[in-house]
């Protein structure tokens, strides 16, 4: 009787063990960072692929967003190194922020991919996602390329996070751009807040409308709440050209619409899997000598695509 | 004789001080940039400052019986992502979704004020703690994917709480007439009702009101019920007019809304409160946020102006008050 509870004990112990730790979990642990925030539209489809990509290889996935907070994502890092994991698969919240971390993981023996946001300072395994830098370059020209904006123009950039890496890199690639052609812009500070967004956006719109003369919408939020901006002012689609990024479905939309003449849509899903699967093939020995870039500037046409995609999540 | 005392009660009153302020602040932003009276502009201002004046209104009575709420935000948003899910899942009608939806806000307020009254843990520790259980609750069942608000377009439900018309070239919100319904009503309850002498009394001498037979207890708990769901009704208007129920939203309204609150000439520590002062408030910090963008300081300079016009404001807030004291 004391052997038969004995061995039921054990047992018990054993699939409780088995479904809650993952050590015993089959496949390998992988760590998934995000410097997002988990209410960020984009982020939620970075998610999803990670999800996707656990689900379909059987893999562990741990994922956790840090909202910009350098200190919890290096702590986050420093967690999974001291858990083994078999990868990390990380984006950057600053420029150099992680090189400690990233050191003692690469010490420890871990790979880490960087992805979404590059950081050339850091020395991750490899990088996926979009050069920052050229999306940025890319809205320039487009505006350029399109006659939308001339010599001598102002273009107002409204951003989320002034200061954070995506925008920093991106308005360098804009002034590579604008600066030869003596196009001055000005950045403002959005908020994360959707009421607080559009709220400001329309403050700054009335008091600059006759000198605005294109829009970049350096985040999601931003270029998704134009068409908001825009009913709001009073402003008709199409009458200020607008480029910026397209991974919501606010902003595909917009440019089905004619409020955004074009968008940029970074293959979030395909990001996260593609990161994972580098992760995991740098965990199995094949260590990845390349980087991954990704990105595509949509218009009207093609805008139908993405927002099918996005309604799918 | 009769004008003189007038005068004098109305240079004597406790939102004299916010209404300079008021005044002096589109005094001058007008000056800058005329447009900022512009009929445009007048509606923008209103369009979001409503909104947040709804809870500031609910605070205001909180605060005056000597308690915070910090879980207003949280609650913000967290109401309009439970009414957009239960009504983008085909579980009920909007109408029913958004009783539900307020029914859980008076649920959260009711657990606040039980934590606050019974547990005696401060307000400013117990709605902290429920500010990061809403939020988080908000994100895990959405998994961080806002919600679609656009089939609100056409809903009569919609048109009633967040329909727009025009009169005279502005454009105005329904919002705004929600807002002034419940400054009428919130004015009336602390200044001509018994409920407002008690919540008065709650926040001045609490043992000595409940020695004069004021239920402190239930009067704060009923207070933190009205408070949850007015954010919850400001956050269900807020979604309906921008298309948006994240369930980020509202997060940092709580300390606006406190700081709309003192600047109106609530008393921090409770006893003292205004609706009109609150009134007063609420338009001085938002006219001040479109006011310097009108007039066009550095985008990024944004918050340093603001940092900076909030501690001018208090200071001359506070001089106006000594002043107003030492007359009295």
């Amino acid at each position: 009787m004391l052997r038969r509870t004995f061995l039921g004990i054990a047992a018990a112990a054993t699939i409780v063990a088995g479904a809650f730790s993952p050590a015993l979990a089959a496949g390998k642990t992988f760590y998934w960072i995000s410097h997002g925030a988990p209410t960020d539209p984009v982020w939620t489809y970075f998610l999803a692929g990670a999800k996707q990509w656990e689900s379909d290889t059987g893999n562990k996935v741990n994922t956790s967003f840090h909202s910009g907070d350098v200190p919890s994502q290096q702590e986050a890092v420093r967690a999974a190194i001291s858990a083994k994991a078999d990868a990390i698969v990380t984006s950057s919240p600053d420029p150099g922020s992680l090189v400690k971390v990233v050191d003692e993981a690469r010490a420890a023996g871990i790979p880490v991919i960087n992805i979404n946001t590059p950081d050339p300072t850091v020395k991750f395994n490899a990088y996926v996602g979009m050069d920052l830098q050229k999306a940025g370059a890319a809205w320039a020209q487009y505006l350029v390329d399109h006659k939308l904006v001339k010599s001598g123009d102002f273009v107002w950039m409204p951003v989320e996070v002034p200061g954070a890496t995506y925008g920093v890199q991106e308005e360098q690639g804009i002034a590579s751009v604008f600066k030869p052609l003596n196009i001055t812009w000005e950045v403002t500070d959005a908020t994360l807040d959707q009421a607080e967004i559009i709220n400001r956006m329309s403050d700054y719109l009335t008091a600059n409308r006759a000198k605005v003369k294109a829009i970049i919408g350096l985040g999601d939020l931003v270029t998704g709440s134009v068409k908001r901006v825009f009913d709001q002012v009073g402003v008709k689609a199409g009458e200020i050209p607008v480029v910026g990024w397209g991974n919501s479905q606010d902003t595909t939309q917009e440019v089905i619409n004619g409020y955004v003449n074009a968008a940029m849509w970074q293959d979030p899903q395909a990001t996260s899997y593609i990161g994972l699967s580098m992760a995991a093939m740098a965990a199995n020995g094949i260590p990845p000598g390349f980087n991954v870039y990704v990105g595509t500037l949509y218009e009207k046409n093609a805008a139908p695509l993405y927002d099918k995609i996005m309604s799918q999540k | 004789m009769q004008n003189r005392t007038f005068l004098q009660r109305f240079i004597g009153a406790s939102e004299f001080g916010p209404l300079v302020l008021l005044i002096a602040e589109l005094a001058v932003f007008t000056f800058v940039n005329p447009a900022f009276l512009s009929a445009l502009n007048i509606s923008n201002i209103l369009t979001f400052t409503v909104e947040l004046g709804l809870i500031a209104l609910a605070m205001t009575l909180l605060m005056t019986a000597g308690e915070f709420d910090l879980s207003v935000g949280s609650v913000f948003g967290f109401s309009a992502v439970i009414m957009w899910t239960l009504f983008n899942a085909g579980l009920m009608p909007m109408g029913a979704a958004f009783v539900v939806a307020l029914a859980i806000a008076l649920f959260i307020g009711w657990v606040n004020g039980l934590f606050v009254t019974r547990l005696n843990i401060p307000s400013f520790l117990v709605t902290l703690g429920m500010l990061l259980v809403v939020r988080g609750t908000a994100l895990y069942i959405t998994s961080g994917f806002p919600q679609r608000t656009w089939s609100a377009e056409g809903s009569v439900f919609a048109d009633i709480l967040v329909g727009e018309f025009s009169i005279g070239g502005f454009r105005v919100y329904m919002s705004v007439l929600w807002f002034v319904l419940f400054v009428i009503i919130t004015h009336y309850i602390l200044n001509q009702t018994k409920a407002g002498n008690w919540i008065q009394a709650s926040g001045g001498n609490a043992p000595a009101a409940r020695n004069r037979g004021v239920n402190v207890n239930r009067t704060k708990v009923l207070l933190f019920m009205f408070s949850a769901a007015m954010a919850a009704f400001a956050g269900i208007i807020s979604s309906i007019r921008t298309s948006a129920a994240n369930p980020n939203s509202g997060t940092g309204y709580e300390l606006e809304v406190i700081a709309m609150v003192v600047i109106g000439g609530t008393v921090l520590t409770g006893g003292r409160g205004t609706i009109i002062g609150t009134v007063l408030g609420i338009f001085i910090l938002r006219a001040m946020r479109n006011g310097i963008v009108l007039i066009g300081v550095p985008g990024l300079a944004y918050n340093i102006f603001i940092g900076a016009i909030i501690l001018g404001m208090m200071a001359l807030h506070s001089w106006l008050e000594r002043r107003h004291n030492a007359g009295t």
